[in-house]
């Protein structure tokens, strides 16, 4: 795809990335509706400056990204103007959105791995479960369990790779 | 012996990266380390990976994933839509504006002058009716149609717009005058993923149209055109 100028590859870019860009906006906005918009605003403004994404720069998702990171602040500027609000009067810094964004791929990431390793992961590392319990707990040997911890960080490595990670 | 002790600490890595392995064992890895390279570079790439785990919230993960609704892509849609219209327009407009405005050619000038004029003096139906900018109302939730009428010598040239309908579906666009007598004024196929954008023409001349209908398959979409009060009657004798 080149530039993003004709309708119908803002229709391609919105089948492709618009689940992973909802999908953060909730997690960054904390609402739906607000989510909403901001997706909607995001395609726009993407559809305005088609002309100048370019492929050889860098990939669509990361543009459509940037711009989402810009309708964020935005909404998140709009949001704090409100009087209700007001008061915090802090405004919405660099970041929170990178610290949001980078917390909510991995996130994603863990919802793609297969159900085994994100199970194993879950207990494990998150709730600090000793890998002994969780092998009664499904029936495995602890083996099983070390294994299944490197497998889904490989395949957690994957996933995020294909978000665009790369350390 | 030497292999198998490699493929088991290697499995044991994603453990030792998030610092999970008893001491005896993590030292027993620590000592092969030291003489595997690969092991190594395996372990380098999952401290990334281990690294970033703790930002995650598992209530997160496992709650469901949000999904955008159903009807927002079309919804984004049809707003493009509208919005690459109305710049369509103003394209003409400031195209217009530049030939007659500049002077700089008399040439130019001339061949404006004739492209507005021609139409009234061929059309011989009353006088200058400019181009119209008809939106169609209450549509359903996500869909969008519009289109801009401009007079000509042969009759009406319609380009519509449409979005957010299923791809495939035939569109019959037709034109009525005010006593109810429709004017095929051509069809296309919405096609997903293709331009939304379709050129038209019939024959009725714009300053008799009363209204402008589009048949999309089962269901039919009208909307007035001009002052001239939208007459709905008659059968719609020009299908396509
Ligand atoms: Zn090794």
């Amino acid at each position: 795809m080149g530039a993003l100028t004709r309708e119908r590859d803002v229709r391609e870019a919105y089948a492709a990335h618009s689940g992973e860009l909802y999908g953060f906006a909730v997690r960054s906005l904390g609402d739906a509706g607000l989510a909403e918009e901001a997706v909607q605003e995001t395609f726009l403004r993407a559809w305005r400056a088609g002309d100048r994404f370019d492929p050889e720069i860098g990939s669509l998702r990361t543009w459509l990204f940037a711009i989402l990171r810009n309708v964020v602040i935005d909404l998140g500027r709009a949001r704090a103007a409100r009087p209700r609000v007001a008061e915090s009067g802090i405004e919405p810094s660099v970041e929170p959105f990178e610290q949001a964004l980078l917390a909510w791929q991995v996130e994603e990431a863990m919802r793609r791995i297969g159900e085994d390793h994100r199970r194993v992961l879950l207990e494990t590392h998150f709730r600090a479960r000793p890998y002994s319990e969780v092998a009664a707990e499904l029936g495995v040997p602890e083996g099983t369990i070390k294994s299944r911890v490197y497998y889904g960080l490989r395949a957690l490595r994957v996933a995020l790779e294909e978000m665009g990670y790369e350390d | 012996m030497r292999t198998e002790d490699h493929r088991d600490r290697k499995l044991a890595l994603g453990a030792y990266a998030l610092g999970d392995l008893p001491p005896d064992e993590r030292a027993a890895v620590a000592a092969h380390l030291e003489g595997c390279e690969e092991c190594r570079a395996e372990l380098r790439s999952l401290e990334g990976v281990a690294a970033l785990l703790p930002l995650a919230d598992p209530a997160r993960i496992e709650g469901p994933a949000a999904r955008p609704p159903a009807d927002l892509g079309a919804r984004i849609e049809a707003q493009i839509a509208a919005e690459s219209a109305r710049e369509g327009r103003q394209r003409r407009r400031r195209r217009f504006r530049l030939g007659v405005g500049g002077a700089v050619a008399a040439a130019a000038v001339a061949a404006v002058l004739a492209i507005a004029i021609l139409p009234l003096g061929g059309g011989g139906a009353g006088e200058s009716s400019p181009a119209q900018q008809v939106n169609f109302a209450s549509l359903p939730n996500g869909v969008s149609i519009n289109a801009t009428l401009e007079p000509h010598a042969f009759g009406t040239e319609i380009e519509m717009y449409v979005s957010g309908i299923r791809s495939g579906t035939l569109c019959r666009v037709f034109l009525r005058d005010a006593k109810g007598r429709t004017y095929s004024a051509g069809s296309f196929r919405y096609r997903w993923g293709a331009d939304s954008h379709a050129k038209l023409s019939s024959a009725l001349d714009l300053s008799q149209a009363a209204e402008i209908g589009v048949h999309a398959g089962s269901r039919t979409f009208t909307a007035p055109v001009g002052q001239a009060t939208a007459l709905v009657g008659g059968a719609d004798t020009a299908a396509t």
